[in-house]
């Protein structure tokens, strides 16, 4: 009877939850191919107009409220502490709440949007490295060279500028970026000839953003606030302007914002019916489709998985071997500042220009390592967090240092690879509920001892970079303590793998017993390499796109 | 659009003019949203001390009090019993290690009793349900915010704050959203 009112009902062949880096791919590749897709986002559409360039309202500071969201009171989570107390955390209460984008687009829409293929060792961790204790570090079931097609297509249909060729440690590639490099501004011109000299490889960043007219739409103008704010101009790439719009296009695709899902409904036999949410009234909806993917971010994807229980995953869908919501990861960021006797900075958006990845791998006694780059604009809000060991923070003192060096600085940093760690991990809140009535997530778990020791060694390196380029005074910013972490960069909780006991889903991103559910975002990572991960979940979207489209041609999802 | 934009600028250079000629101490009277006008002057007179006017403007020219007040109202309601106790405790406190309000000591006194509520001295007594160094924190905090954010939230009235840092303001974005020659080069 439940299964009659389910077919009758349903009028889309795939549900994509989340219209993120991932979930914006896949819903193209389906829609493309023909395949009807529902795509359900929790926020909305962003508007440039709403938030302009206001530092205090961004994705970067948030003191008075997200620019695109989450927002408000409706989206709490908690925190877990070392002594096992618990906070209630709101978005905008600082980085305990681990806030990622909600709006069409997601983080696409106003990150610095840094373009990064990990490299071939990224999917090969504990082959390269051995096991590492404490640790779940692990090999990817997926190769770079099985993947290599997919960044290209993400290259070339949502766009990239950048020259692998000046970069000795990049991966190989078929095709070269579609878009020529950015110019370097004064302070990446000053730390290239200082990197030189010292024997490294600098380069021109890769970056998801038009250094010439691209897909119909302009170049980047170079705005200071670009990293943590819409673009004015629309000359930054993400799926909310390539990928989404291509999808509706098509007919295919109808997409619902300020829809909320709760739960992936799962019948008696073990396969995926649909989803449940609240739509744009707060009204309580179902949706039905042969094919549901999940692609909410890593901490909201485990959470949705978590929360959906059923006859044969009492504990969450995929959960039976206690894998969900595990491994939770981010980025510690770690570097050096520098001050100088000049204005090294010029202004030029979006600040980083340069990267080199001479410290990525083989690093002697490190498991890993990080690119090195130099840092996004910061406004002066924010820059009122930077100051050197002992300075003061308020008073004549603290007033001219910001004054005087506001553009008398510069930092070299980077993303380190942490060591994925099984207990940092999401789980449902026993107490906690949402606006909707959905448990929250709980963060809990600590940092692996190694990351620390990690940042400690690219902090180093990041220092010698900047006493090279003629700084009078440097001090180095460690990162890699505390935690869980997680961050813009969440990944890890729904690991991909070939094992069911010790993985979610397989390589394809289909859960390993429930063939019709599909994860496609940065959750299933095995790890997370030294890099910005955006480019990646692009790939893994076209990745698991192709793979489902496949398995649709043979029929083997239809119910 | 084009002349309004034109009197904005015009209008910013004569509020930085005078705004250099004026005391440190000096404040535009205007009721405020939440302070009483005796917390008002008090706390003016701790944001003055974490950002102090010399040749370029304070927190007070700034209007650092008015992105206060009007955020208590709203984002910052949660903060309104901690500015209310605080600000009462500080007082205090004062009187009794000091022997004057706050506002009414030198501006090397009002540094010294700052650098006391940093470490919770021990000779501050009336402090209750939060720590002087915690109250003295969130108003650093605030007071960086309204000084070096964005106008339209109530403070660093006329970009003061990225005139002193020597950037463009207001930032020029996207030149298609302007008319040409309306730039700020």
């Amino acid at each position: 009877m439940e299964r009659g009112i389910a077919m009758a009902k349903k009028s889309y062949r795939a549900i994509v939850v989340g219209a993120g880096a991932g979930g914006g791919v896949v819903a193209k590749q389906l829609a493309k191919k023909g395949i009807s897709v529902l795509l359900l986002e929790r926020g909305d559409w962003p508007i440039y107009d709403e938030h302009i360039n206001d530092e205090l309202i961004s994705q970067r500071t948030w003191v008075l409220g997200t620019a695109f969201g989450p927002d408000g009171e409706k989206h709490p989570r908690v925190m877990v502490r070392k002594d096992g107390s618990r906070d209630i955390v709101k978005p905008t209460d600082g980085w305990d709440y681990n806030h990622i984008a909600s709006c069409v687009g997601s983080g696409t829409v106003s990150y610095g949007a840094m373009a990064w293929r990990f490299m071939k060792e990224d999917f090969k961790m504990r082959s390269t490295y051995g096991d590492v204790q404490g640790s779940t570090l692990d090999d990817w079931p997926l190769s770079y060279d099985e993947l290599e097609p997919y960044y290209e297509m993400a290259e070339w249909e949502i766009g990239v500028a950048g020259d692998d060729a000046q970069n000795p440690f990049a991966p190989p590639r078929k095709k070269p970026h579609p878009m020529p490099p950015f110019e370097y501004n004064k302070e990446a011109n000053v730390l290239n000839n200082a990197a030189k000299r010292l024997g490294l490889h600098p380069f021109p960043i890769p970056m998801l953003r038009n250094s010439v007219p691209y897909n119909g739409r302009p170049a980047c103008i170079r705005n200071r606030t670009c990293c943590g704010f819409a673009c004015p101009v629309d000359g930054k790439n993400g799926t909310q302007n390539t990928s989404i719009p291509e999808a509706i296009k098509t007919g295919n695709c109808e997409i619902k914002t300020n829809c909320k899902v709760t739960e992936i409904i799962i019948n008696d036999s073990g396969r995926a019916e649909g989803v449940r949410y609240f739509d744009d009234k707060d009204k309580g909806s179902e949706a039905f489709a042969d094919i549901v993917v999940i692609a909410a971010s890593a901490i909201e994807s485990a959470r949705l998985l978590l929360n959906s229980k059923s006859k044969l995953f009492p504990n969450g869908a995929g959960n039976n071997y206690d894998w969900v919501g595990r491994n939770l990861q981010g980025h510690a960021y770690t570097g050096a500042f520098g001050l100088f006797d000049y204005d090294i900075l010029d202004y030029i958006g979006p600040g980083a220009s340069l990267a080199l990845c001479d410290y990525n791998h083989h690093n002697k006694g490190i498991i890993g390592g990080g690119l090195l780059a130099n840092e996004f604009n910061r406004l002066p809000y924010l820059y009122t967090g930077v100051r050197p060991p002992g300075l003061k923070r308020w008073g004549k003192e603290h007033k001219d240092f910001q004054r005087f060096t506001y553009l008398r600085n510069s930092q070299v940093v980077g993303p380190i690879q942490e060591m994925p760690v099984f207990e940092s991990r999401v789980q449902l809140d026993q107490e906690i509920k949402d606006y909707w009535g959905m448990p929250v997530p709980a963060l809990s778990g600590e940092r692996h001892p190694l990351d620390h020791e990690h940042c400690k060694f690219l902090s180093a390196r990041a220092e010698e970079i900047l006493i090279e380029a003629g700084a009078i005074e440097t001090w180095q910013s460690v990162g890699g303590r505390g935690g869980p972490s997680g961050g813009q960069h969440q990944m890890g909780t729904v690991r991909m793998g070939n094992d069911k006991t010790t993985s979610v889903v397989n390589k394809y991103g289909q859960l390993h017993e429930i063939d019709n559910l599909f994860v496609a975002d940065g959750s299933v990572f095995v790890t997370g390499g030294g890099f910005n991960p955006v480019l990646t979940i692009m790939a893994i979207g076209y990745w698991v796109g192709d793979h489902i489209v496949d398995l649709w041609s043979g029929t083997g999802l239809k119910s | 659009m084009k002349s309004s934009r034109r009197n904005f600028l015009k209008n910013t250079g004569l509020a930085i003019g005078g705004s250099l000629i004026l005391p440190a101490c000096y404040y535009e009277p205007a009721p405020f949203r939440f302070f009483s006008q005796e917390e008002a002057e008090c706390l003016i007179a701790i944001c003055e001390c974490i950002i102090p006017a010399d040749d370029a403007p304070g927190a007070t020219d700034a209007g650092v009090i008015y992105y206060i007040d009007k955020q208590i109202m709203g984002h910052f309601k949660k903060y309104q019993q901690i500015y209310r106790e605080g600000i009462d405790a500080l007082q205090k406190d004062c009187k009794i290690n000091m022997g004057f309000n706050f506002e009414s000591l030198t501006s090397d006194q009002q540094v010294k009793f700052l650098e006391m509520m940093e470490e919770n001295n021990e000779k501050l007594k009336n402090w209750v349900s939060i720590r002087p160094a915690t109250f003295f924190n969130m108003v650093i905090n605030h007071t960086m915010q309204g000084f070096y954010g964005a106008p339209r939230h109530g403070g660093n009235k006329n970009y003061m704050s990225y005139r002193m840092l020597g950037i463009g303001y207001p930032q020029i974005v996207g030149q298609n959203r302007y008319g040409k020659g309306d730039s700020n080069g």
